[in-house]
């Protein structure tokens, strides 16, 4: 079990007008899962992606990662503690403006001070399976939104990471992108036994999860494995 | 990759990045600009004051100074001298008697120094000749001629060939008075040394004060290199004891005052401008984090930390920053360069420069403590610009940040 979360429970604006985004979320995640969060828009999918992803903390309950409780870790500890062991994949800018896509891809393996050869190896690589290697010198401007999502789950994967959030990956592409971009997470699933948990409300990417957890009103209100 | 992506960073909105890159280019090229003139003045005064007033080196008697006494004349002279004229940086060397007391005529009296000297060595260390505005130098063939200066004529109301009384201390103490004839009148322009100064021939002063004809109470000395003044003034004053040997600025310290002033006078220009200038570079850099918070947020989020964030735009501030330096100082040289050769005309305020002893022409000049205090303040302003904005950078929640999305 590589995430549990025990009664996650996340209320904003706690003095003012209280929401409650999420109500009490009991949830396992198994090394190589290919995981959907769904729901509709304000069921609590991006508040618990971000309480997992220790981007945010929660109101009451506990997360556990890899058996280790990140709840109460000080902001610093927290930072290094996303850079070894979870890839990010947001719906948008996720990508640095003045970094070439090698760069960004190896960006967070040289954060944590990986030699070049072994970060070149893996960047050029990862470039590949995700089939930019032709792009491997272009700025995020230059390419186009499906290339940029490619970039940044490579980006994502680089550095080997526990598992990868994808808060809506898929939110600003097309139908060909969109599929394209689940083909290479699929496989890279497959090949590099990845933990994925994503993101989404479009019915074309929960058909291609293994696993659906669907969120209403903060509360899982099903879990289901396709055979 | 930091030092990459900062550098990147600032080129992301050139337009924006070029006002502050220019406005810390003219700030520099302005302070070197006042800093240059202004060393051009001082120059000007300094080298001035030297050339018609103190000259590089003056040997006195220990004691001639204090009550200057004509008892206290220089001792072994001739050996001295011999020293002096073996120098290979000597230019000019000229031995003065001096007396001090009252130049008088039928219309009234002051109180003044009277140098005795002699005509053509007098001539190559301070350029009395060349100041002559009525009459003629001192001459050799006349009897008791005297030089007087153009405020004292007119304030004793004498014209050239007037007769003029010295009254005067001699060796022995005994107050004597002499008739001279004013055989010229000067003005060096600098008129506190000329209300006080009167010249006559050496022969002539020596013989009424009752002393040797050859014996001096000052010896001027000009060098060829002024550098050379700290090295030779030690020699000569440990080899002969029994004189004072001093340089410039031990005897005008006020010039020795001036000249160190110019290397702070850059320092208060560019301190006043690159003050005025943080404000605007806190504001550019304000406005580019603003502009990147999602950017930063997600940063962090993937585990950027809160110390490299922080560096970077520290560092993208000081790049900013130093841009400007190299062009703002090519630009500050070459003003200064043109400006000192050609030189900048001020005649139209001529009359309040002389009155503090400077000429028309000012000839620009830059301090070479210039080359480092101008990237040490412009470092230290980035330093202090780079800190608010880099603090409202780290206190960034990545969440806030990318809900932004
Ligand atoms: N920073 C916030 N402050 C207040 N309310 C918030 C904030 N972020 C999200 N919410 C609210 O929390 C609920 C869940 O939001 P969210 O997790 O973004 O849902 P989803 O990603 O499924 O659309 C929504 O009602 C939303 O309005
Ligand atoms: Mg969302």
């Amino acid at each position: 079990m590589i995430i549990q979360t025990k009664g996650i429970t996340k209320i904003y604006n706690p003095n003012k007008i209280p929401v409650n985004a999420l109500n009490g979320v009991d949830l396992q995640i198994e090394e190589g899962e290919f995981t959907a969060i769904v729901g509709p828009s304000g069921s609590g999918k991006t508040t618990l992606l971000n309480i997992i992803g220790g981007l945010d903390q929660a109101t009451q309950g506990e997360v556990l990662i890899k058996g280790e409780n990140i709840s109460k870790m000080p902001d610093n500890q927290l930072i290094d503690f996303r850079k070894n062991n979870i890839g990010f994949v947001f719906q948008a800018y996720n990508l640095i403006p003045v970094l070439t896509a090698k760069e960004n891809v190896g960006f967070v393996m040289l954060l944590q001070n990986r030699s070049k050869e072994e970060r070149d190896q893996r960047v050029l690589e990862l470039l590949q399976s995700v089939g930019l290697e032709d792009k491997v010198n272009k700025r995020p401007s230059e390419l186009s939104g499906g290339q940029q999502q490619r970039v940044a789950v490579a980006r994502a994967l680089a550095p080997k990471p526990a598992f990868i959030l994808a808060d809506e990956p898929t939110a600003n592409l097309d139908s060909v992108s969109t599929n394209n971009l689940l083909d290479i997470m699929a496989r890279l699933n497959e090949e590099e036994k990845m933990t994925f948990i994503f993101s989404t409300h479009d019915q074309r990417v929960i058909d291609r999860a293994r696993r659906v957890i669907t969120l209403v009103d903060g509360k899982i209100a099903s879990d289901q494995v396709k055979s | 990759m930091i030092l990459i992506m900062a550098w990147r960073n600032i080129w992301r909105n050139p337009t924006r990045s070029w006002v502050v890159i220019a406005a810390i280019a003219l700030g520099i090229w302005a302070a070197i600009f006042m800093s240059g003139f202004a060393t051009g003045m001082m120059n000007s005064y300094v080298d001035g004051a030297i050339s018609n007033i103190v000259g590089h080196i003056q040997i006195h008697h220990p004691s001639f100074q204090e009550d200057k006494e004509t008892k206290y004349i220089i001792s072994e002279l001739d050996l001295l001298t011999e020293e002096i004229k073996n120098y290979n940086n000597l230019k000019a060397m000229s031995l003065r008697s001096i007396g001090t007391g009252m130049i008088a005529s039928s219309k009234g009296a002051r109180g003044i120094e009277i140098q005795g000297v002699d005509p053509d060595s007098e001539a190559t260390v301070r350029q009395l000749d060349t100041k002559i505005i009525d009459g003629d130098y001192l001459n050799v063939e006349k009897r008791n001629p005297i030089l007087i200066s153009q405020r004292i004529a007119d304030k004793l109301n004498v014209k050239i060939r007037s007769r003029v009384v010295l009254t005067f201390q001699d060796l022995e103490g005994e107050i004597i008075s002499a008739a001279f004839r004013v055989n010229g009148i000067f003005d060096t322009k600098n008129n506190q040394f000329d209300e006080g100064h009167a010249f006559v021939l050496r022969s002539d002063l020596n013989r009424l004060l009752g002393a040797d004809p050859n014996d001096a109470h000052e010896v001027g000395i000009l060098l060829s290199e002024k550098e050379e003044i700290k090295n030779i003034v030690p020699q000569w004053a440990s080899k002969f004891p029994s004189t004072k040997v001093e340089p410039y600025y031990i005897i005008s310290p006020d010039l020795q005052l001036y000249e160190s002033q110019m290397s702070s006078i850059t320092m208060i220009y560019l301190v006043v401008i690159l003050l005025a200038l943080i404000f605007g570079i806190i504001n550019t850099m304000l406005m580019t984090i603003l502009e990147r918070l999602r950017e930063l947020g997600m940063l962090m989020a993937i585990g950027m930390n809160k110390v490299r964030v922080f560096l970077m735009i520290v560092l993208e501030t000081f790049m900013l920053s130093f841009v400007g330096v190299p062009l703002g100082l090519l630009l500050g040289t070459l003003t200064i360069s043109y400006f000192g050769q050609k030189g900048l005309n001020l005649s139209a305020f001529s009359e309040s420069m002389q009155m503090y002893g400077m000429s028309d022409m000012v000839y620009f000049d830059l301090p070479a403590a210039t080359y480092w205090q101008v990237p040490l303040l412009v470092g230290i302003t980035a330093l202090m610009a780079s800190i608010y904005p880099a603090i409202k950078a780290i206190r960034l929640k990545p969440v806030e940040a990318i809900r932004k999305l």
